[in-house]
């Protein structure tokens, strides 16, 4: 008996207008962005091996180890064709040294030739989804029961021995069947211009991710149905249906999202707190400065120029730079000695003794800094962001948006774990140093007698966290959605079981 | 006639449950605008005032040095001033940067630093966000978005729906020219959508002005009145696409599903898929070849003068070669800096021209224009500043060759006048906006919306002309 009203329902909804409209304005959409955002994609890619053929110039241009910073960048996220995320919001190249830790807060933008583009937003299969999918799925559902009311058919329907469940999931079956077809042929056709595009290689990792952002897709479809029914079931009459189908999809799709953010007052930043950081991290460089000057001042060396006196060609460098507005106080020291005074020979074991002693002290307050910096700066700024995401998924939207993020690993943790590795790789670098001895040698700071070692760094390179951990990422939201469900499909059945005919 | 049939429009749509749900809908976000207006305008004023009162204390205390800081220094930086109808379109002002760096000049050493010259910033500096990307809610989304909807919501029946309840039959049946009832039709529709966003926008202004926090002078009324006529044309717009797909369509339901798919597609779609395929065409310089050219006009300039760069002498020709170096070299660099924005604007500029030919676009653009926020807005700050910059620059000359005693070799400290100046008699930034300025866009812009009403509104006199019954 299911299996004959699945049968009749499909038939129905297949040769329909609204069916051919849904597959053809999903395909158009998803075509001509797909290939729009492939561009996009290419064109940050290619600045990104730039970028890290100018990273790998510079660092063998340097010829001491003290040389500064070294440059790392963030590989543009192929799955940001699906949802973009902050993958174009945040920047992607940063730079770590012994004596910095970056933050989400120290990067720079790769790839943009005109940032004043960001004028035109842009447009992610996600967001087509979004809209489009939950618009056709109400099309599909307001007049599902309230169209048979009206033409009297559900009462013919109901003289047969059938339950009311029965018909409800054989209508919910059938209009999903049909609903899966623009959606899929869409991703399919999206899916072909990516194979076809040489730059993106699609790991099998990628291809789980993609699934995990289908599944999503589907149980948004499948919400935005079962709200279509569920007001197809309380109403009496096809023209109110429809009325309010609309209104509930402008609602939630459209006015929601935008509005809820603007309606709420952005908490006030408590300034206080962040002078009073910024003063706890100034106190831990000038701790810093102060042992400096006290080894310096004990040494038997005159002077507290730490070049020492022995430059004849190339420099000595130290600078502190400070920017209150994002915490950010930096102590970058350093020297580029290619040639030494003949006569400051012997400057050169206080030299070494100087950096042995400061060098793994700057490493230490590196570290501390960023420690405190990072949790006054996620207070600040990423705590009401997340209120933001959290006010978002009052609306199924929200919910979708981030667990197809996660799935892309364009959200917030995704981009952490750039940050994450960057400070891994700072540690690397550190050891590196450590077993080079590099501290205390002279290459630290002169480039006269011994070449440095670049051939052996480690190199840093960005990979993604697994797709299982995205799954733990997308699962609270998708875990959401699929309650939403479940919840919508028990109060339809119930409104349903009681109507009258 | 036709206002029998417009009164019997209205009467059905008063009652109905789209008029309840559009009054709701519409003064809740009108309501949102203005508390949101509210409680971001004087922040923003506050944020702006601090800026230029800090940047006129550091232009101070050059002037009070001598000419010759005030020469190097330049006047700092400039400020874009927030526009106080920035509620109606906020126009990616979020994105735009704010400010223009006048000032700057590369230290080469203490002794040898260049003068100063302007410098375009790409984006907003605060511009670190990690919150979702969500539009603003401003009118430009209130119209632009939920309005054109809703004028489509009170359409798509307006004909079909008759039909399929057999009362058009009925209609013709009387002896009505069926011009009258289409127009009677649309203007039943268009009064029915007008009172509540009227409404909706009398509460958002009420609330807007009784506040002292935001002060609207008579050309901000002025303003308003035009953006409150842009958006009832706008409104025609969809209501005439709306009469014309009903007048087609056989059946209610299908000619919903056509308006809302033409709308997604118009709307939504269009302006940013259309804009993203523009902007490949026209793609500016990045920034290495920029850095390059740069690097090799310096090194050409060092070239020329690094006879009298390094030298300590302070003779006139010494002197007026230094002079000669820090001039070139900042005209150089700001004639680059130019280019580079002008490449720049010029793909935005492709991109929006191609994005009108969706009517949400025109609005879009006209909203901002009116409102003097957005691109256009953007730019005349520029132009702004380049004038200002000239004019700085006349008044260090000026200043300079009233003084007898003065070499007149401007750039060197040497070279210049050593008498005090007034700090009142310094040039002072003004950013103002002009309406005037580009009226052809806009008149443009205007005319193309008037004409996408004409040609559907004719378009849904000539089908209902031919529907059959």
């Amino acid at each position: 008996m299911l299996l004959t009203l699945i049968r009749r329902e499909l038939l129905d909804n297949l040769m329909t207008f609204r069916f051919a409209a849904a597959v053809l304005i999903m395909l158009l959409l998803v075509v001509a962005n797909t290939a729009v955002l492939i561009k996009d994609y290419e064109r940050r890619l290619a600045a990104y091996n730039t970028a890290l053929k100018t990273h790998h110039q510079q660092l063998w241009e340097r010829k001491t180890y003290s040389g500064g910073k070294l440059d790392i960048a963030r590989p543009p996220n192929p799955l940001s064709i699906f949802n973009v995320g902050l993958d174009k919001q945040l920047e992607s190249e940063t730079w770590i040294s012994h004596s910095y830790v970056p933050t989400l807060w120290d990067a720079d933008m790769l790839g943009t030739t005109n940032p004043l583009l960001n004028l035109f937003s842009s447009i992610d299969i996600v967001f087509i989804f979004e809209i489009v999918l939950s618009l056709i799925a109400l099309i599909f559902a307001y007049d599902a029961l309230a169209g048979e009311r009206e033409r009297g058919t559900l009462r013919l329907v109901l003289t047969h021995s059938v339950s009311r469940g029965q018909i409800l999931l054989a209508k919910y079956i059938s209009a999903m069947i049909c609903l899966l077809v623009p959606l899929l042929m869409s991703l399919l056709l999206a899916m072909i211009l990516l194979m076809t595009s040489v730059t993106i290689s699609l790991s099998l990792g990628d291809f789980l991710r993609i699934g995990g952002i289908i599944f999503s897709s589907i149980s948004y479809l499948s919400v935005f149905y079962l709200i279509g029914m569920l007001i197809s079931a309380a109403t009496t009459r096809t023209g109110t249906a429809l009325m309010l189908a609309m209104f509930v999809w402008g609602f939630s799709v459209l006015v929601y999202p935008n509005v809820v953010i603007a309606a709420i007052a952005p908490p006030q930043t408590s300034q206080a707190g962040m002078v009073s950081t910024f003063n706890q991290i100034k106190q831990i460089w000038e701790e810093l400065d102060r042992e400096r000057k006290h080894f310096l001042a004990n040494d038997p060396v005159p002077g507290e120029d730490p070049s020492f006196g022995m430059v004849r060609s190339g420099f000595a460098y130290e600078y502190f730079y400070e920017d209150a507005s994002v915490l950010y106080y930096h102590y970058g020291a350093g020297a580029h000695v290619l040639e030494l005074n003949e006569e400051s020979e012997p400057q050169v074991p206080h030299a070494q003794d100087y950096y042995r002693f400061l060098v793994p002290r700057s490493v230490d307050a590196a570290e501390r800094t960023w420690l405190v910096r990072k949790t006054a700066l996620d207070t600040v700024f990423v705590q009401p962001a997340i209120v933001d995401r959290i006010l978002l998924r009052f609306s199924p939207v929200g919910m979708y948006d981030a667990a197809t993020q996660a799935w892309a690993g364009t959200d917030l943790s995704g981009l952490r774990d750039f940050f994450e590795a960057a400070r891994k790789y700072r540690r690397t670098v550190i050891d590196y140093y450590y077993d080079k001895n590099a501290f205390g040698s002279r290459q630290w700071f002169s480039a006269d007698k011994e070449m440095v070692d670049w051939d052996n760094l480690p190199r840093f390179s960005f990979q993604k966290s697994d797709a299982r951990i995205n799954a733990e990422r997308a699962l609270p939201d998708l875990l959401l959605l699929l309650i939403m469900n479940l919840l919508l499909f028990i109060v339809i059945l119930l409104v349903f079981q009681r109507s009258e005919v | 006639m036709i206002w029998h049939i417009t009164r019997r429009e209205l009467y059905d749509n008063l009652n109905s449950l789209r008029f309840a749900l559009t009054t709701m809908l519409l003064l809740a976000l009108m309501l949102t605008n203005a508390i949101g207006h509210l409680r971001e305008h004087p922040k923003r004023m506050q944020k702006y005032n601090d800026a230029v009162s800090e940047s006129m204390t550091r232009m101070a205390s050059h002037t009070d040095d001598s000419l010759y800081k005030l020469a190097q220094e330049g006047p700092g930086k400039l400020y874009k001033k927030p526009s106080s109808l920035y509620f109606c379109a906020a126009g990616g002002d979020p994105v735009l940067p704010d400010t223009i760096e006048g000032g700057s000049p590369f230290g080469y050493s203490e002794h040898l630093r260049g003068v100063w010259k302007l410098k375009y910033p790409d984006a907003n500096i605060n511009m670190k966000r990690v919150g979702p990307d969500v539009t603003k809610l401003d009118w430009a989304f209130v119209i632009g978005y939920v309005l054109s909807l809703i004028a489509l919501l009170f359409t798509f029946d307006a004909i079909s729906g008759e039909r399929e309840r057999g009362t058009l039959r009925l209609m013709f049946a009387n002896s009505v020219p069926r011009h009258i009832v289409l127009i009677g039709k649309f203007l039943g529709a268009l009064i029915s959508v007008s009172i509540p966003f009227t409404l909706a926008v009398l509460i958002n202004l009420l609330l807007i002005s009784t506040s002292n926090a935001v002060h609207l002078n008579t050309e901000a009324w002025g303003r308003l009145g035009i953006i409150f006529l842009i958006a009832l044309l706008y409104m025609c717009l969809f209501l005439a696409l709306g009469l014309l797909v009903s007048a087609r369509a056989q059946r209610s339901a299908v000619s919903l599903v056509i308006l809302l798919l033409i709308w997604i597609t118009v709307v939504v779609f269009m302006p940013s898929t259309l804009a993203s395929i523009a902007s490949e065409f026209s793609p500016p310089m990045s920034s290495e070849p920029f850095w390059k050219r740069r690097n090799q006009i310096q090194e050409e300039l060092w070239q020329k003068y690094s006879r009298w760069v390094w030298s300590g002498k302070v003779d006139k020709e010494t002197l007026t070669g230094k002079s000669e170096f820090f001039i070139q070299d900042a005209e150089a660099e700001e004639r680059l800096n130019q280019e580079r924005l002008t490449e720049k604007v010029a793909q935005v500029q492709h991109a929006r021209a191609i994005t009108r030919i969706s009517p949400a676009t025109l609005l879009q653009h006209l909203l901002e224009s009116f409102a003097g926020t957005g691109f256009e807005r953007h730019l005349q700050f520029v132009e702004n500043t380049h004038r200002y910059a000239r004019q700085f620059r006349e008044f260090v000359a000026d200043t300079d060759r009233s003084d007898p005693e003065s070499l007149h070799i401007i750039g060197v400290r040497e070279g210049m006048t050593k008498k005090k100046i007034l700090p009142e008699a310094v040039p002072k930034f003004e950013d103002t906006l002009s309406l005037s300025k580009d009226f052809n866009t806009r008149a443009t812009e205007l005319l193309l919306l008037v004409l996408f009403v004409m040609v559907l509104l004719s378009g849904s006199y000539l089908a209902f002309v031919r529907v059959e019954v």
